[in-house]
């Protein structure tokens, strides 16, 4: 069995820019830039179904036994 | 696992010992993926109140207009003296300060330190809280002097009719 880590490094970068954007919408919320938040907001929202899509579609790579042959 | 732990004490009545706990504790390739979703979902979630907040903000709830209250005549008080009053709710107690002959300024006068009644001391031209000598400024409402950081909470007052009304609550500043 040949493990495949795309599937963890991509979700860390999503990890990475959870942290990033919650930091820079709680930022603007202070520097009373609204909109700003409502987009980093939005980004959060979106994050979030495609971190479960990347889990889904990573979920069984490397893993030959759920294979039929 | 070592075989050790998985020995069976008593082999007739295996009532303890009939779980496979094998690599539980462990958290694989998959476990790891699933628990970074999870965080995403978390950090989706904790967004939540900082955009209902923004968008509160954004839609004006918070600047809103309370029905316009009469506070006093204007007959009845002199240039430097003070009224006290209650505004928005009869809980929220304030001070209306007459500076000028046209110039009136109003705040909450709850001190921002502890919330000690801030008076007003015509002789020193300054507003006083008796708590802990905390002292504000009476054109901006800032604090000047003793432990309160934060300036009382403005009401934009106006003037009709020969009666001064108390209008709205400026923005709270933190």
């Amino acid at each position: 069995m040949k493990r495949s880590f795309v599937g963890v490094i991509l979700l860390c970068a999503i990890l990475l820019m959870n942290i990033v954007f919650l930091q820079l919408l709680v930022h603007q919320y202070y520097f009373e830039n609204y909109v700003a938040v409502l987009t980093y907001m939005g980004i959060m929202f979106l994050l979030f179904p495609l971190a479960l899509w990347i889990y889904k579609k990573e979920k069984y790579k490397g893993d030959h036994s759920h294979e039929k042959e | 696992m070592t075989d050790q732990k998985r020995k069976i004490p008593v082999e007739e009545d295996n009532y303890t010992h009939n779980i496979n706990r094998n690599n539980e504790r462990s958290l694989d390739r998959r476990g790891f993926m699933k628990t970074l979703v999870g965080a995403a979902g978390v950090f989706a979630v904790a967004s939540l109140p900082w955009g209902t907040l923004a968008a509160k903000e954004l839609m004006g709830l918070s600047d809103k207009e309370y029905p316009h209250k009469k506070i006093v005549d204007v007959k009845d008080i002199a240039v430097g003296d003070s009224v006290e009053f209650y505004f928005p709710s009869e809980h929220d107690s304030a001070v209306l300060i007459r500076l000028e002959q046209n110039k009136y300024v109003a705040y909450q006068n709850a001190c921002t330190h502890l919330r000690c009644p801030v008076y007003w001391v015509k002789e020193k031209h300054t507003m006083v809280c008796p708590c802990h000598k905390g002292k504000f400024d009476v054109n901006t409402g800032a604090p000047t002097a003793g432990p309160p950081r934060r300036p009382l909470p403005g009401i934009v007052v106006e003037v009709k009719d020969e009666a001064v009304y108390a209008v709205r609550v400026k923005r709270y500043e933190a």
